[in-house]
């Protein structure tokens, strides 16, 4: 019998790794970065295909020709500095192994393709169906019935396409179109079951963000948030390097200075047509030394924000209660930074809300505030957070920003049991 | 996921392999020589290639090269889960649907009786005891006895059949019936 030996041609060193494998980690390698917005970055799959040495997981194959295309649409609406030019073919789908390799994935392919088309028969019957109750008059016509109709249209779309591996493969790799339903739906469900709502979610109930501030979250849109990057750790190169944005991940640390200028607010959002939307910030965790306990502070509002499924990147003005920079003063624990996007009760009619003056950001209610202008989180809208202690900047913000005397917090200092001791003569 | 793992499953498997002769590692039993002192042997003096799984499975160099042959592209394992899923689904609702059919039938079935014949359908929709025995039955068990009372016994409607033979530890005293004849039953 003889033994099996490996050519010394290119052994990963796999120091280290002993055990078994598992098909998830070949499958489906988490990516580092929160999920694609549409047209943004291909995820990690094939950024590791840029490695020449994996090979197995077939979106390598795909998208080792997408290796040198960015998919990528930054968030300054695509206007990339070196936008690379994409090879032919590389933003379509091909079939990840050959024919005959694996009979089993061929006649899934045709099954699949039959129910599509049988799928997307019954749709058509419906559509016209719907068309045909529509071209009545207004009275004779089953609302119901045809809301009914609409909503098996509806899935009946998503159904008729969601097994296809290319719109699946789409789905995956950033290359949605938001205009198709089954792209919407992919993407939210990523959003949704992948990880990364549950991440904002734990974190939100972890830092007590749903009682303290609001009594019930649901997002329904995926809401990103990217600062500058942390300072590098070399004081020579602190004002040498040009600070990158970073995403924040969900309840992290950030430095002051990280969080002095306007984060660059990237959303997903999964309806098609426009709705109006109200951005606002608020710091949890601001001392209120005369009620011995803490109240809020406004950062940022800004109110009608027209949002939809193809706007990935809106632009924030900064035009009503402007951005003020977090300042957690010193002394306090960490404080507990909250950007809301919250859907207004009209999704076109624009609201009047007054511009809260500098002094009226202190102490600002949420939930009366939500009452008075008919915000409901709990209907939807999306969220984020994270948490800032003090730093030297931040008594620099006081000084150019706030222009107002940075206060200290401390505890109050102990009766000192030995005061009049101190004060009487020792030693007569 | 660990990232060793995410290392393993991102490695290059190559196809090219070299064989290379090693000692102890094929020593064939030559005739009439016994297969435990191979077995001991082989325990005892283990051989010397280092590249092999562990005996208890604790180091297994090989998974990676093993799910790469058995499913080589994730995305193919996806469309095919996703197929299977489906025809799962399909089976699944035209069992059901199947099933729906035909009980609506019988209840429309059942409600024209009920028009038709009120009396015939509360008769029809008396529950039938499966243990319950008829008069005419209970006086043929009194006549019969040993195996054809068993044989009438055992098998009622609905229920599991007791003809069932207890497994013993040994085979019978008696050895294997070849001329078994199975007991009348009466229809």
């Amino acid at each position: 019998m003889l033994a099996l030996r490996r050519l010394p041609r290119f052994t990963p060193r796999l120091a280290g790794v002993r055990g078994n494998a598992t098909l998830e980690a070949a499958s489906q390698p988490k990516a580092d970065t929160p999920p694609p917005a549409p047209r943004s970055s291909v995820t990690a799959q094939s950024s590791a295909a840029k490695d020449k040495q994996a090979q197995d997981a077939p979106e390598d194959a795909n998208a080792t020709a997408n290796a040198n295309a960015d998919g990528q649409q930054p968030p300054n609406g695509g206007k990339a500095r070196n936008p690379k030019p994409q090879p032919e073919g590389a933003r379509e789908w091909c079939r990840p192994i050959a024919k005959g390799v694996e009979p089993a994935y061929d006649y899934a392919l045709r099954y699949i393709l039959k129910d599509a088309k049988f799928i997307q028969r019954e749709l058509k019957a419906l559509q016209e169906a719907i068309a045909a109750e529509e071209a009545k008059a207004e009275g004779t016509r089953d609302e119901g019935a045809l809301q009914g109709m609409r909503e098996r249209a509806h899935i009946l779309t998503v159904q008729g396409e969601i097994n296809l591996p290319d719109v699946r493969w789409k789905a995956r790799n950033g290359l949605v179109d938001m205009n198709r339903a089954v792209h919407r739906h992919l993407v939210e469900q990523r959003w949704r079951e992948e990880g990364d709502l549950d991440l904002l979610m734990e974190r939100i109930y972890q830092m007590k963000v749903v009682p303290d501030m609001l009594p019930e979250l649901h997002p329904s849109l995926d809401l990103r948030i990217k600062y500058a990057e942390p300072p590098p750790k070399s004081n020579y190169l602190r004002t040498r390097v040009k600070r990158k944005l970073k995403t924040v991940e969900p309840g992290i640390f950030l430095a002051p200075e990280q969080t002095r200028r306007l984060p660059e607010i990237s959303t997903t959002v999964f309806h098609t047509e426009r709705r109006l939307y109200t951005l606002l910030m608020v710091d949890l965790d601001v001392p209120d030394p005369e009620n011995q306990s803490f109240t809020t502070y406004l950062h940022w509002l800004q109110p009608n924000i027209s949002l939809s499924a193809f706007i990935s990147s809106p632009h924030i003005l900064n035009s009503h209660t402007r951005y003020v920079p977090p300042h957690p003063q010193r002394g306090t624990p960490y404080h507990r930074y909250v950007l809301l996007l919250l859907p207004q009760a009209s999704p076109t009619k624009p609201i009047e809300i007054p511009v809260f003056e500098d002094s009226a950001r202190v102490g600002f209610n949420y939930r009366a505030f939500a009452e008075q202008y008919g915000f409901d989180a709990a209907q939807g809208g999306g969220a984020h957070m994270w948490r800032e202690t003090w730093d030297e900047t931040v008594s620099h913000i006081y000084e150019h920003t706030l222009k107002q005397e940075e206060p200290k917090y401390r505890r109050m200092p102990r009766p000192d049991p030995y005061a009049d001791l101190k004060r009487s003569k020792k030693y007569l | 996921m660990s990232s060793p793992l995410l290392a393993l499953g991102k490695q290059k498997l190559s196809l090219r392999v070299a064989q290379t002769s090693v000692r102890y590692a094929g020593r064939q039993e030559t005739g009439g020589v016994d297969p435990r002192n191979e077995i001991i042997r082989r325990a005892l003096y283990p051989s010397n290639i280092r590249n092999r799984p562990s005996p208890v499975g604790t180091w297994r160099p090989d998974v990676g090269r093993r799910l790469q042959r058995a499913i080589p592209s994730a995305q193919a394992h996806e469309t095919i889960e996703r197929a299977w899923f489906l025809h799962q689904r399909h089976v699944r609702r035209a069992r059901a649907a199947e099933l729906q059919r035909k009980f609506e039938s019988v209840k429309n079935a059942m409600e024209t009786l009920r028009q038709v014949a009120p009396r015939l359908y509360v008769e029809a929709n008396k529950e039938e005891d499966p243990r319950a025995r008829s008069p005419a039955e209970f006086d043929l068990l009194k006549k019969l006895k040993g195996p054809e009372k068993k044989a009438v016994e055992a098998r009622i409607r609905g229920l599991f059949p007791r003809e069932l033979r207890i497994p013993t530890d040994t085979p019978p005293k008696n050895g294997w019936t070849y001329e078994f004849t199975p007991v009348a039953r009466p229809p």
